[in-house]
């Protein structure tokens, strides 16, 4: 399966690999994520909405387009088939105008999950030291204050648990104010999947799953994205 | 182990262990360093030499010469060649026609030039060699140095007794300066290794060669580059479980940006994930040659620690308040006392201008005292048996001698120390600052490791030297560290 997707994406010249695509990756690596579907017209859409129960969460679905939210194409807490009509338009309507040529597939539905602590884990190549994983809390924990650990695949237990509490922000794992703490031993557990998962699967150059939300009783990945290396 | 590694091992060996040394090319231009180097050397020296006005001068060192390595009527064991770069290729095939165990090649002008004809050159000798299974340390290095037999690559290294650390060193330069500054510390050699441009053995190889040698029990490492990053981080990763292994990664500064699609990719810096794979394999991360002194020192004179709790004892007011500030600012924690200690010390401390926290403020006239020992002995043995206190540090200043100037007779404050040290089961250390004599601070120095004391040229370098000592074995516990 992960085979499969991994080729048809390469035959067809694409490395970036759709969320679906992604998820279904992930999910093959035994990392728990939110069930998404594709819809590919508006009606779709609302038929799958109310498939998977409302609110839903809506996303752009192009190998043209990285960075979902920055263009508009993220709508989130859609809680009735209007909103989700009128959200399909507005997200086809922006993804055009970031980039005429886009290739657009359709859009993601998932049932919106349930807020936890939000953390990231991810994977890029060291071009000395190959595959390394990356662990940290999401949002502006990574991308401006850069309060990440890593460590070079494959990864033991060991390492899943140091890299998990090294960052500065780990006592908001352990349920800071009140907030319902993490499940460390979950977290570790993914770390090791994806350590396992990657070291089987050279293809993959660079993934990130941001968000997981992290709760007291497991973690669920909410966004996936993975990036194959070019066929040399 | 797969074979090829296996055979690698066993060849390093006879290249470690010579009972044979040829040196080809030394001349009166390099005042013979070689030559004089290998004056102390155990076994057989030969000189390998063509120019006629260089032969006197080698004679008068009373090393045989020969015309060529081919020359020489008994096995070689290790070739020293300092020859111009362009008849190196012929000296690789008169080693390999000879069956030696390796050539390290001083000579330079190779690859780290990153000219056309340096480039080639070093191609031809790496081709030549790894056709043959020839090992070729460097070249642009100083190669091997084994105190124990007199094997040395500086006339000024030290040689006799051989000790328990080994260097592997990118740098020739740091390979001499590291060697020669563990004589003052108290650092003694198994082995070092500089290997320059590893054309055909890089520092793994190294490496996993002083994994098994029993006289290595801590290994030093300054690495540049490495050639194959996986097979590296296996070996630093089974070697740092059986030997404390310390990494100085030299050219840490941060490079460009990658261009990458990915949160991930963009934060995996080259320097940072070296950092990770330091603490990865529990090897302990050094930043410059201080740090790789002190580091060792600590490893070697130190007990292991077993927490971060610090007991100090300070010589006045003022730098109770300076080395409080210094290792707490270094992470280290600096406890008050258990009351039963504070009653102890209630019953002996009688130093006027004195006060016993933590630090344990001993005052200036300490030293002038009526029961000046007695009274470091006690404070000592209060730490040693508070539970608060994981280990211990005293500071000596030097704006006078702390011991007595007649160096033939023993000192009694030296002798309290060594005592202490001794009976202690905590780790313990001295920091001795100059005042306006960095000389007397070098004397108190020298005196205190020759009984086996180790002390810190200052507050800021004892304490991040503890700190890391501290992690160090926390961490190799599977302990946790932020």
């Amino acid at each position: 399966m992960a085979n499969k997707i991994i080729t048809d994406a390469l035959k067809n010249g694409r490395t970036v690999l759709t969320e679906v695509e992604s998820k279904q990756l992930v999910a093959e690596a035994g990392i728990p994520v939110i069930k998404t579907k594709l819809a590919k017209s508006k009606a779709e859409a609302i038929e799958v909405s109310k498939k998977l129960g409302f609110p839903v969460a809506m996303k752009i679905v192009s190998p043209d387009i990285i960075h979902k939210s920055d263009i508009g194409g993220v709508k989130l807490n859609l809680a009735n088939a209007t909103q989700v009509g009128r959200a399909y338009a507005e997200i086809m309507a922006a993804a055009k105008k970031a980039n005429k040529k886009a290739d657009i597939q359709g859009v993601s539905v998932q049932k919106m999950a349930k807020p936890g602590v939000e953390v990231i884990m991810g994977m890029s190549k060291d071009a000395q030291f190959g595959p390394v994983l990356m662990f940290g809390l999401g949002g502006v924990f990574v991308e401006v204050l850069k309060d990440v650990a890593f460590r070079i695949v494959p990864l033991v237990k060991r390492d899943a648990s140091q890299m998990i509490r090294e960052i500065k922000g780990y006592p908001l794992l352990e349920g800071y104010r009140g907030q319902e703490p993490a499940n460390i031993a979950a977290l570790e557990d993914l770390l090791l999947k994806l350590s396992a998962f990657v070291d089987k699967t050279p293809q993959i150059k660079e993934m990130d799953l941001n968000p997981i939300f992290a709760y007291k009783n497991g973690a669920v990945a909410v966004d996936a994205r993975v990036i194959l290396e070019s066929q040399a | 182990m797969n074979k090829s590694a296996e055979s690698t091992t066993k060849k390093l060996d006879r290249v470690f262990n010579p009972r044979s040394v040829a040196v080809v090319g030394d001349k009166q231009a390099l005042g013979y360093m070689w030559l004089r180097s290998l004056s102390s050397f155990k076994g057989k020296v030969y000189s390998v030499q063509i120019d006629p006005q260089e032969l006197p001068g080698i004679a008068e060192l009373g090393v045989q010469n020969y015309l060529s390595l081919m020359d020489i009527p008994g096995p070689v064991d290790y070739v020293i060649a300092a020859v111009p770069r362009a008849v190196a290729p012929r000296i690789v095939k008169d080693c390999i026609q000879k069956e030696v165990g390796g050539v390290c090649f001083f000579t330079s002008g190779f690859a780290e030039t990153n000219t056309e004809e340096g480039i080639r050159l070093q191609d031809e000798i790496t081709n030549l060699a790894r056709q043959a299974d020839l090992l070729i340390i460097g070249p642009n290095c100083v190669g091997v140095y084994n105190p124990k037999i007199g094997l040395r690559h500086n006339p000024i290294q030290v040689y006799g007794n051989g000790g328990s650390v080994a260097f592997i060193a990118q740098s020739g330069t740091h390979a001499t300066l590291f060697t020669l500054a563990g004589a003052r510390h108290g650092i003694k050699f198994s082995k070092s290794v500089s290997y320059g441009n590893a054309a055909i053995l890089d520092s793994t190889d190294y490496l996993d060669y002083l994994r098994t040698d029993e006289d290595t029990k801590i290994i030093g490492m300054y690495i540049e580059a490495v050639k194959d990053g996986r097979r590296f981080f296996r070996c630093v990763r089974d070697v740092a479980v059986r030997k404390p292994v310390l990494i100085w990664k030299g050219g840490e500064s941060e490079e460009g940006a990658r261009a990458t699609a990915s949160h991930t990719g963009a934060l995996a810096q080259s320097n940072i994930i070296w950092q990770t794979l330091i603490r990865q394999c529990s090897a302990i991360r050094i930043e410059n040659l201080d740090e790789m002194i002190d580091t060792v020192k600590a490893l070697l004179y130190i007990k292991p620690a077993r927490g971060d709790r610090i007991g100090l004892i300070a010589m006045s007011g003022g730098q109770s308040v300076a080395i409080t500030d210094a290792f707490a600012k270094a992470g280290l924690k600096i406890p008050l006392l258990s009351q039963s200690s504070y009653d102890r010390l209630a019953s002996f401390f009688d130093i006027i201008g004195g006060s016993y926290r933590n630090p344990f403020d001993i005052s200036s006239s300490f030293l002038m005292s009526e029961n000046a020992l007695s009274n470091l002995d006690n404070m000592f043995d209060v730490m040693e048996q508070d539970p608060n206190i994981d280990c211990i540090v005293l500071e000596l200043f030097t704006i006078i001698s702390p011991f007595s100037q007649d160096l033939g007779k023993p000192d009694p404050l030296l002798d309290t120390i060594s005592g202490f040290k001794n009976r202690s089961k905590k780790p313990f250390m001295t920091i001795v600052s100059a005042a306006h004599r960095e000389t007397l601070a070098l004397e108190v120095r020298d005196r205190l490791m020759a009984k086996g004391i180790p002390s810190f040229p200052g507050f800021e370098r004892g304490a991040k030297t503890l700190k890391r000592l501290v992690d160090y074995y926390r961490f190799r516990q599977g302990q946790y560290l932020n």
